[in-house]
């Protein structure tokens, strides 16, 4: 179209210079031009011509390089002229020879050259190149890229889970990981797809962390992700923030770190605090009780002092034992040894002692009672019994008999060779007494027999093994 | 050296629940002091069901939680079916105790007898 056709053809064009020659137009052209390096080769890459931009990108003057080759311009690792010549060869073949590379500065120096070298109309004269300094930008894309590398080979090569998110959760990419640990590919897991992964009765605290993601500027949550490769449930922590640095700051990277078995870990350590607690607060209980019993049944403080620390020791004894175990059932037969060895002060047993029996687990709390039991009747025995006498003797044997459905264990302390005193009254009654008489019974459902025999003191104890050994709910 | 006893717990009958001897009759001896009068002591569930189920009128209980081979829940259930206070005395924190009785009245051991009478006294205890 023309103007005429939109009648505006009575409007003058302003008065005008005359234009310049193509000559100078073309000189105007090249030397104000000078963000861009242009010049001009002879078909042998000879220097023709050389703009102001092309001594200011690559520092030699037009009267340095006019008449010499540009193949200087060409890094020396890329063989200069070789580089040079590939670059007209193609330029010729294709009409152009469009490339991006650095090229060498007088100084030494290199810029990344964004451009074209042409064939002129006439090829005879040779070549026009031109190219503008992109270094900046080369550099910035190279960290980028190289950035884009690092995060991608650590996204692929640590054990967490990595995505990238929006900030609202939206997920725009995950891990090879990711897809391998929920079988989730990564379509499947894109926007909010990757919450089928995560367990149903934690997916609403998942969302609602989400939503105050933006305003914290990071994301944390502790929540349930399957496992495909056996449907477990595990417990992975999951953090994301903003990446830093980056023009676009509504990309959000996250993991997501197995946590599981720390957790599992951490459960069962405040389990066994709990425990150990529970059995501090009743041993000192034990203690105590122990402790306002005695004095309840002491003449004197001498007196009390004395039974007191007997039981005391008895009670550490049998604590001793059950550190050793680890709080498992203790073997009735080293219960019994280590009680008598006490009441000895370390001398052998065997000449007067006799201790036989088949192997019983003794429950931790049942073992308590056995020992003191057995301090008891010991302390008596070592006071007027058999252990106080050269001619005494003493065995403690139990064997297990079937009663019905239940296996009984009948256990026997019998001191022999004893004289006793006057008509054969028991010596000692009171608190020691209960803990041989009442504590089994009351505590394991024995049933206990303590007699004063003319030749010594007799206890006969039976007892369910099932109420002395461990079971299922210990 | 005996403590000034306490009558707080005058008329009262109290069942005691714990299956250590030596702790259940310092217990029982210690309330006693206090007053009052002790059903029990009882080592096992089955033996504290049935003293609860003989009729008498409880005034409240104190329960042990761990009874050596069981736990102490079926009884604290069936004193709340039947609006009988009580108090778990045990060595348990409170967050390891399972929900419905982690927040019941709670005294730790070694037991404190003026703890318990006060809980049993305020109505603070279970009912």
């Amino acid at each position: 179209m023309n103007r005429g056709d939109l009648g505006v053809n009575e409007i003058e064009d302003p008065p005008r210079r005359p234009p310049p020659g193509d000559d100078e137009l073309l000189r105007l052209i090249l030397e104000s031009a000078t963000d861009f390096a242009i010049f001009t080769m002879d078909p042998n890459g000879i220097v023709t011509s050389w703009n102001t931009g092309a001594e200011r990108l690559l520092g030699w003057t037009s009267e340095d390089i006019i008449g010499n080759t540009a193949d200087v311009i060409f890094p020396l690792e890329e063989g200069r002229g070789a580089a040079s010549a590939e670059e007209r060869r193609t330029a010729l073949a294709l009409g152009r020879a469009e490339d991006e590379r650095w090229q060498e500065r007088k100084d030494g120096s290199r810029i990344w050259a964004s451009g074209l070298l042409m064939p002129l109309a006439d090829r005879e004269l040779g070549f026009v190149k031109i190219f503008r300094d992109r270094t900046e930008q080369h550099r910035s894309e190279e960290l980028l890229r190289e950035n884009e590398e690092r995060f991608r080979v650590l996204a692929v090569s640590i054990p967490q889970l990595v995505f990238r998110t929006k900030p609202t959760g939206l997920r725009t990419w995950g891990s090879p990981q990711w897809s391998v640990f929920t079988g989730l590919n990564l379509a499947e897991s894109l926007e909010f797809r990757w919450l089928d992964a995560v367990h149903p009765d934690d997916r609403e605290e998942t969302l609602k962390a989400w939503s105050e993601a933006p305003r914290k500027g990071e994301y944390y949550i502790e929540h349930r992700i399957r496992r495909k490769a056996d449907d477990e449930w595990r417990w992975h922590q999951t953090r994301a923030a903003p990446l830093e640095g980056l023009k676009n700051a509504d990309e959000w990277v996250g993991t997501s770190a197995d946590i599981h078995d720390l957790r599992s870990l951490q459960g069962r350590q405040a389990v066994l605090l709990a425990e150990l607690q529970h059995r501090t607060r009743n041993l000192l209980a034990v203690v105590q009780s122990l402790m306002r019993q005695t004095l309840r049944s002491s003449r004197s403080l001498e007196d009390f002092g004395a039974e007191f620390e007997g039981r005391l020791r008895a009670l550490g004894r049998v604590q001793g034992l059950l550190a050793r175990t680890d709080h498992r059932p203790i073997d009735l037969a080293e219960l019994v040894t280590v009680e008598l060895s006490a009441h000895r002060d370390g001398d052998e047993l065997s000449d007067k002692v006799l201790i036989e029996g088949p192997p019983v687990a003794v429950r931790p709390t049942a073992a308590q009672a056995f020992a003191l039991a057995i301090h008891e009747l010991a302390t008596n025995a070592v006071k007027y019994g058999a252990l106080s006498q050269a001619t005494g003797k003493l065995s403690v044997i139990w064997k297990l008999e079937k009663e019905g459905a239940k296996r009984l264990i009948r256990l026997d302390w019998c001191e022999s060779g004893v004289a006793m005193s006057e008509s054969g009254q028991p010596r000692r009654r009171g608190y020691g007494s209960e803990l041989i008489e009442r504590a089994l019974p009351y505590q394991l459902m024995a049933k206990t027999k303590l007699t004063f025999g003319p030749d010594g003191v007799c206890c006969e104890i039976a007892v369910d093994q099932a109420e002395v050994e461990e079971n299922a709910n210990g | 050296m005996a403590e000034r006893p306490l009558e707080g717990l005058r008329g009262k009958l109290i069942l005691v629940v714990e299956d250590d001897f030596i702790i259940a009759t310092d217990l029982a001896l210690a309330l006693e002091d206090c007053g009052a009068e002790v059903l029990g002591p009882a080592a096992s569930v089955d033996d504290a069901l049935e003293l609860i189920a003989a009729g008498h009128r409880l005034s409240g209980a104190l329960l042990d939680i761990n009874l050596g081979q069981e736990l102490a829940y079926p009884i604290a259930d069936e004193l709340r079916r039947r609006g009988v206070p009580f108090i778990f005395a045990t060595g348990y924190d409170a967050w390891i105790i399972p929900d419905p009785y982690r927040n019941m009245p709670r005294c730790e051991k070694p037991v404190d007898t003026r703890i318990v009478e006060r809980l049993l006294n305020e109505g603070n205890a279970n009912a």
